[in-house]
């Protein structure tokens, strides 16, 4: 089809032009991708997805939604209250909210499998360091879009959740207190860090946009690994993406909006997952909610957060655990990419999947002193996982690699 | 491989799954197209409640109605008078040429008052050229306004923006841009002088 539209006088005019042939051939019907991706490859495909899910209708939900802590003479807020409108009056507003709070969760769920799966089959090395950099900086970005849009609510968790990050912040040393101030414009949450955030939320996903066509391009001049994580060569190895992983994208999509749509239509809060019960209480600065805890997507970093009982040290190792994401590349020098092939990363890395989940749970869960145990332990495998790589290639004795796929 | 393709049953399955996305993507756009539709609590405000008893006689106020400003004016008798002798300047005397302008309770006798209570006129206070609110000019001749109106001026109102002249039943003068009368909108009496606009 892609074919035949390629021949028409029109697509000619367009070509000369812009170079469009140039274009679709380079980048989609001669762009040569390993014949054996698996279904994990889907993810990536299905992220896009999402985003684009998200800014719609978050564009749709920013028609309606007013970013102001005043009060109204029903005794809530102007912006409590436009969340409520959405849901009761605007035609379609509680499907469009759903849609994008519950976007919200499977856009973390869909770019963590993402992320797994390039840790699995060593995505990551070479050539592929930059790609992982700037996948790496799109995962903060996300995180930073999801924590200004939790606020605009202006629901209790709403309220809190912010509270307790700003002060992360204002526990640094020197311009702790001074960056705790400009994330706010005062002294504690209120209207400004409503109205900034409100913007902030609008402009990290243009930012996002942006940084994933980077992404994509960098992958596109080093092309897709594969799961087998060895350099394939031979043109009977490799097929072209369209229409061969066109349609099993397309086919991907089609899973996983009959996932999404469900949760949209039957299950939106996902008992308190996706949407937190505490935030249909409005914002009131003068009063906690008795166990506060971050949307699952963050808690497995809230934990680490939680385990050190020194407040710099916690933000600190929060900020590392980030950040050692960067150095992954350079700290894993094993020639060998997938774990099919190195029988002690493989365990290794699946703990470290384990891991990460077992911190979620915890983060999610009130503090007791067994979790809080827990979530030591799991904080520490975290870091070793890392710190393990750089001499694991001295005593792993890898299996022999395949010649071709 | 290749050359065992049924080309023709490859197309026919493109076609057929375009047009299932394509009718899914026009699905998927009736919520996001409605939300812009007004909401429910906007439509419910549509309706306004006035009392025409409280406009002062000979004066104008100007209410909301969905948003949308409406003239009330409590005509005395001389300005009733200021009614007749002029229809040779109107551009739509009868007020019949189009629906907007005329109501179903309009009978022959109280066409040219355009209100169910010759004294209170209500209509809606948009210019019908292109939107703008005529002040009002309710006395005759030039003495009060000066050359802002013409030397024969019956009385009623001279739009700002572009100079359309409306009489004391706001029937649009002829010469004006403006192309018809002031629009007039469902309303009814619920009592001696309270109205319900809408
Ligand atoms: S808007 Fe009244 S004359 Fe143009």
């Amino acid at each position: 089809m892609l074919n035949s539209i390629m021949k028409t006088k029109l697509f000619a005019w367009v070509d000369q032009r812009t170079g469009a042939d140039a274009i679709i051939k380079s980048q989609l019907t001669e762009y040569a991708v390993p014949k054996n991706l698996n279904y994990m490859w889907n993810f990536g495909s299905l992220a896009l997805l999402v985003l684009v899910l998200q800014i719609l209708t978050g564009i749709f939900l920013a028609m309606y939604y007013k970013p102001s802590a005043a009060f109204t003479s029903g005794g809530y807020t102007v912006a409590f209250d436009s969340v409520e409108r959405i849901m009761r009056d605007v035609n379609f507003g509680w499907l469009i909210r759903y849609m994008h709070a519950v976007g919200a969760s499977a856009f973390f769920f869909v770019v963590y499998m993402h992320i797994g799966r390039g840790l699995y089959y060593g995505s990551y090395k070479g050539p592929r360091e930059l790609l992982w950099i700037i996948g790496v900086v799109i995962l903060l970005i996300m995180q930073g879009a999801a924590f200004f849009g939790y606020l605009l609510p202006w629901g209790q968790m709403s309220f809190w959740g912010a509270t307790v990050i700003t002060n992360l912040f204002g526990a640094l040393p020197v311009i702790g207190e001074y960056l705790q101030q400009v994330l706010r414009g005062g002294f504690a949450v209120g209207d400004p860090t409503l109205n900034r955030f409100f913007s902030l939320h609008y402009l990290f996903p243009l930012l996002l946009a942006a940084i994933v066509g980077g992404h994509v391009h960098a992958l596109h001049v080093v092309h897709s690994n594969n799961p087998e994580g060895i350099d394939v060569h031979n043109a009977e190895e490799k097929i072209n993406f369209h229409p061969y992983y066109t349609v099993k994208d397309a086919f991907g999509v089609g899973v996983f909006l009959l996932f999404y749509c469900y949760i949209v239509f039957f299950n939106p809060q996902m008992g308190g997952f996706f949407i937190e019960v505490d935030n249909y209480v409005p914002a009131n600065n003068l009063q906690t909610p008795p166990h506060i805890a971050p949307v699952w997507y963050l808690t497995p970093w809230y934990t680490i957060l939680r385990s050190f009982p020194d407040k710099l040290l916690g933000v600190v190792a929060m900020g590392a655990s980030l950040g050692i994401l960067f150095l992954l590349p350079f700290l894993d020098r094993s020639k060998v990419r997938s774990s099919r092939y190195r029988p002690i990363f493989r365990q290794m890395v699946v703990l470290f999947f384990v891991t990460v989940i077992i911190l979620g749970y915890c983060g999610h869960s009130a503090p007791t002193p067994t979790l809080k145990l827990v979530g030591q332990i799991a904080t520490a495998y975290y870091f070793a996982f890392f710190i393990l790589l750089l001499f694991l290639p001295k005593f792993e004795k890898t299996k022999p690699l395949p010649d071709h796929i | 491989m290749s050359e065992q393709v049924d080309q023709s049953k490859r197309n026919m399955l493109f076609g057929a799954a375009g047009l299932l996305g394509g009718v899914a993507a026009l699905a998927a756009a009736v919520p996001f197209v409605g939300s812009m539709l007004p909401a429910a609590d906007t439509l419910a405000a549509s309706k306004t409640e006035f009392d025409v008893g409280t406009v002062e006689s000979g004066q104008l106020v100007v209410i909301q109605w969905q948003g949308k400003p409406v003239f009330v004016v409590n005509r005395t008798k001389e300005l009733l008078a200021q009614i007749d002798g002029h229809d040779e300047m109107l551009k739509d005397p009868e007020s019949r040429e189009i629906e907007a302008v005329s109501a179903a309770w309009m009978t022959d006798e109280n066409r040219k008052y355009r209100a169910i209570k010759p004294e209170y006129l209500v209509v809606v206070a948009s210019c019908t050229h292109l939107g703008c609110i005529p002040m009002y000019k309710a006395t005759k001749g030039r003495k009060d306004w000066g050359d802002s109106v013409p030397e024969d001026w019956p009385g009623g109102w001279h739009c700002p923006c572009h100079g359309s002249l409306y009489d004391i039943s706001a029937r649009v003068i002829n010469d004006s841009p403006a192309p018809h009368n002031l629009h007039l909108m469902p309303y009814k009496y619920t009592g001696e002088t309270s109205v319900v606009i809408g």
